[in-house]
This record gives structure tokens, sequence and C-alpha cells, in this order.
């Protein structure tokens, strides 16, 4: 933006002020690592002393966060296979085929990620209380799927569009059946998208609340949901630590998503260089 | 869908149309069967819900219920807080996505994962964050006190200014996001072309770049609002009573009061306000295409 940039003072302000804001995003992130490691959970900040008690406290005798994670991980596992089962069959309609009411299904997708997760929360525990389904991680996977499936979608249908289909035409004009393009072109291809939709899904599911506050019962419930109730009725100072592990996690996730991606670009090049090295095309589509 | 090459025929469509055809509704088969049980039948089963009586004849009890006493001054609280965060997500989106677009790439690229890595961060942690944040001895706080700001300590938890916090800080990655793609997209051809015959930074700011990232700017806000209304999470941890949020009573109606219909209620109307929002959106962007294309051409 060389003709909006404004006097020296100007910049100086701006970017101090878009530094604030980073804080502002950046600090309750930066807290909640350093507060697990305080030796007073609930008191000033920065803490006096460090310690490792919340963590040992994780996973001590009697407490709910073991149970917590492997519920929250079961669910998320189960609704990951879902979403992607529905991701890549609705990502090949929507890219590989002819669809009518093309623009409906496209609407349909997307509805989950823009209607109040409430209002779908709400509907789902009126279906499946009466089906006394309440409490059962096969519910609360099926319903963490609404939102998780979507996302899947979004993200296979950019991978699919970005593969070249003239590599899938080439081989089915050597005479390679529908299987054997899938298995040995499309799906090598649109392997780093499958990835990152898995992670997408697996993130979507394991930090969701709403669907997962009305499907829950005494018995089962998420990592969300128990902290969230440790914030609200017990005051446990544990929590700092299974946030702390939750931003790792996160970070973690990012990190693997980014990597697959980075692996995965240089691919479909090599592929494509055959191509224009012999002159006929470049991916943009100029003919030579 | 990849360009055809000049010359080369295209693929054979219309021979292979109605396999296609098959292939594409059996392809699309899960997804719409799985939403069509998992989410529009239960929003329907909700607004059935909202219109019956125990005895199971019509009625507009709930509705009448909903939009009375208690619960809508909840609804107007809902609105408030809505408006006020979307508000601050808009203005702090828009200084940090436009100091974004001006910065050298490593630096936006830095910049950016501090924007995107919270996205993913469940907002119950980043919530918690703000609680040890704002309390009367958190960083805050004892920040102002070292800098002798008078009245130190205040109050910036369980009250409306600790909940707009947490809820802006919440939403600000879908403004600044959104916004910085927008801004990306201006074309820089038209802001020189204004400088060439004469403009001073001021006007080209207020005459050129903002009509063109006003229709972005609109519905940013107009997303940030639509997503705070049915989000309860911040508001219940960090707010008061006069904080309560109408998901919120929703989640109380059904989980202590067994009240359903009066739920089903509230949430239809949640999606209305969406439904409204969402018109709005569509309006104000094709709006601003018509527009764009005005003034290039």
């Amino acid at each position: 933006m060389m003709e909006l940039r404004s006097t020296l003072t100007g910049r100086i302000a701006l970017t101090a002020t878009a530094t604030v804001i980073l804080l502002f995003l950046a600090l309750p992130i930066v807290v909640i690592l350093v507060t697990s490691f305080s030796s007073n959970a609930f008191g000033s900040f920065p803490p006096d002393a460090w310690t490792l008690s919340w963590y040992k406290a994780l996973f001590a005798d009697g407490s709910k966060w073991p149970a917590a994670l492997s519920l929250s991980a079961f669910v998320a596992a189960l609704s990951t296979v879902f979403s992607l089962i529905i991701g890549v069959t609705a990502a090949t309609a929507l890219t590989r085929s002819e669809l009518p009411l093309r623009s409906a299904v496209y609407a349909l997708v997307l509805g989950p990620l823009l209607i109040p997760q409430i209002v779908t929360a709400l509907g789902l525990f009126l279906l499946f209380e009466p089906a006394a389904m309440l409490g059962s991680p096969l519910a609360i996977a099926l319903g963490h799927t609404v939102l998780a499936s979507p996302i899947a979608v979004l993200i296979l249908i950019a991978t699919l569009r970005g593969i070249d289909e003239r590599l899938e035409d080439a081989a089915a004009s050597m005479g390679a059946g529908r299987l054997t393009i899938a298995r040995r072109i499309t799906f090598p291809l649109a392997a780093p998208g499958m990835i990152a939709a898995a992670i997408f899904s697996f993130i979507t599911s394991f930090d969701e609340f709403y669907i997962s506050q009305f499907l829950s019962s005494v018995g089962t419930v998420t990592l969300p949901v128990q902290i969230y109730n440790s914030l609200t009725f017990d005051i446990d100072p544990s929590v700092t630590a299974i946030s702390a592990i939750l931003i790792a996690f996160a970070i973690l996730a990012l990190v693997l998503v980014a990597v697959v991606r980075w692996l995965g670009s240089g691919r479909q090049d090599s592929l494509l260089s055959v191509e224009t090295a012999t002159g006929i095309a470049t991916p943009g589509g100029e003919t030579v | 869908m990849a360009a055809t090459l000049a010359g080369t025929p295209a693929r054979p469509r219309k021979l292979l149309a109605s396999r296609r055809t098959r292939a594409g509704i059996l392809y699309a088969l899960p997804v719409v069967v799985y939403l069509l049980v998992l989410f529009v039948y239960p929003i329907f089963s909700t607004l059935f819900l909202s219109l019956k009586n125990a005895d199971g004849s019509l009625t507009l009890h709930w509705y009448v219920d909903a939009l009375t006493g208690v619960n809508l001054s909840v609804l107007f609280t809902t609105l408030r807080i809505s408006a006020e965060t979307a508000l601050f997500s808009l203005l702090f989106g828009f200084v940090l996505a436009n100091a974004i677009s001006r910065l050298k790439p490593l630096w936006a690229g830095v910049a950016m994962l501090i924007v995107v890595v919270p996205h993913f961060i469940s907002a119950l942690v980043r919530t918690y964050g703000w609680i040890i944040l704002l309390g009367d001895k958190g960083l805050v706080n004892e920040a102002m006190a070292d800098l002798w700001v008078p009245g130190a300590p205040f109050q910036l938890l369980y009250n409306e200014i600790g909940v707009v916090i947490g809820t802006t800080s919440v939403m600000l990655p879908y403004t600044v996001l959104l916004l910085y793609g927008v801004m990306r997209g201006v074309d820089r051809r038209l802001l020189a072309a204004a400088a060439s015959m004469g403009a001073g930074r001021v006007t080209i700011f207020r005459r050129v770049y903002l009509p063109l990232v006003a229709p972005g700017l609109a519905s940013a806000g107009l997303l940030s609002f639509i997503l705070s209304l049915g989000y309860y999470i911040t508001p219940a941890l960090m707010g008061g009573p006069n904080q309560t949020m109408v998901a919120s009573l929703i989640n109380q109606q059904v989980m202590k009061q067994n009240q359903w219909n009066g739920a089903a209620a509230q949430g239809v109307i949640l999606l209305l306000l969406t439904f409204a929002g969402l018109l709005l959106v569509k309006l104000v962007t094709s709006f601003g295409a018509s527009r764009k294309k005005r003034s290039t051409s």
C-alpha cells in the first residue's frame, strides 16, 4: 500500500496499535502456559515459584481428567472417520461429476457452519433424547460430525480442485480403470488434503462444547464440558495444566498440517513438469 | 477445473453425462442423507416444538413468553453484547488487517500466525486465560497499579467490560482474516490513479480506499455479530447475571427446567436473527460487487 504510506509518526502509531492488538490475541494463551507451572494457580501473575504439581494432579487418583480426555479422543476419532467418509464422497460429487441441485447441496453443506451452534445442539438433543442416546459416545460423535464434516468437505473440495484433471484424463487415455485412477493418481495427490481434513475434523470435535453439553450425561463428560464445569462449579487448579496441554496439542496439530501441505506441494508439480518440459502446455493453460 | 487447451478436444461430456450424473448423485448421497437426518430434521423438529402446547395443540405462547419479561431483556442483552463485540472486532480487525497488509512478507506471516493459532485453541481455554489476566491481582490490574493509573485495581471480571474483552478476542481472528482478504483484493492502481490526480492521503483513504473496503467491513461486522448471537461460553464464565445470553438461557431451560418448548422458541428466534444477518451480508456483498465493477470499468 505504497500510496497510502503516511508519515513516520503515523506508521509508528499504526505499528504500535497493531502490536497491542496482537498481544490482545496472544496474551491469554501465554498466561495459561506460564500459570500452569506456577505454584499459585489462582494467584498473582507472573508467578513467584514454579511447580509441576498441577500436571501431576491431572493423573492423580480420583481425577476426572483422564476419563474426559479419553472420551474426547475417542469421540473425535469416530467423528474424524465419519467426516472423512462424508468429505471424500461429497467433494467428489461436487468437483468430479455432474450433480443436479449442486448449489442446494453446497448450501446444505455450509448450513451447519452458519447457523448458531446452540440451535444445532438443541435440535440434536431433541433427536437423541427420545432415543435414550444421551451420554452415548456414538451420539456425541454423530453430533460433532454435523459441524466437522462441512469443514472436511470444504478442504477436500479445494484439494480436488487443485488437482489437474488432465492427469486423470491422461491415465484414462492409457487404459487405466476408474479404481486404478483413484488409487494411483487422485488418492496420492489428495493425501495431504485428506490428512489436513482429518486433523481439522479432529480438532473441531475435540474442542466442541455446545453439542457435547447437550448430549452428555453424568457419566460421560467430554473434556471441554469438564473444563467448563471446573471453571463454573468446582475450583480445580489442575485446569490450567489441561488447558496448557490443549494449547500444545492445537499448535502441534497446526504444525502437522503445515508440514503435510509443504511435503505435498511438490508432488503434482513433479508430475506436471513432464508436460511442461515437453513443451505442450503449462498448468496455467497457455499453449506454447 | 483445469483450463482446456485450445485445439484439444474437450472431455466427451455429452457421452458420459448420464453416467456422471448418476455418479454425482451416488457420491452426494452420504452428505445429503447425513445432514438431512442430523441437521435439517432436528431444526424442523425444534420449529414444530416451539409451536406446540403440552397437549399437542398449536400455540404462539412460547414466542410470547420468549419476547416478554426477563426473556426479552436477555434477548436485548444478547443483541447489545453481540453489537459491542462486532464493533470492537471490526475496529481492531480493521487496524490489524491494515497494518499486516503493509508489512513485509516475513513479518506479515508472523503476524498472521499470531492471528490464526489462537483461532484453533479452544475458546474455553482462551477465556480462562482472560479470567487470570483480568482478576484484581491479574496482570492487567497489576500493570495499571505499577503505572499509578488512578482508580486501579478496576473491576474487570463478572461485568460487561470483561465479557466484551473476552468475546471480542474470540471473534477477532474471523474479522482479521476476512478483512485481510478484502484489503489484499483492493486494486492498488485505483489508489495510484487518485494520487496522480492530486488527491491527498486523507482524500484517497476516505474517497477511494474506504468505499472499496466498505462492503468487506460490513460483512465482517455482521459475521462477528451473527457468531456472537449464539455464543455463551465467555459471557457465562466472565459475566454476571446481567450478561446472560439467549444461548445460555436455552441451555438452562433444557437442562434444569425441562422447558423444551420455550427453549425451542428462543432457538428459532436466534435462527431468524441469523438469517436476517446473512441476508444483509448477501445484499452488502452483491452491492459491493456491482460497485467495484463500475469503478474499475
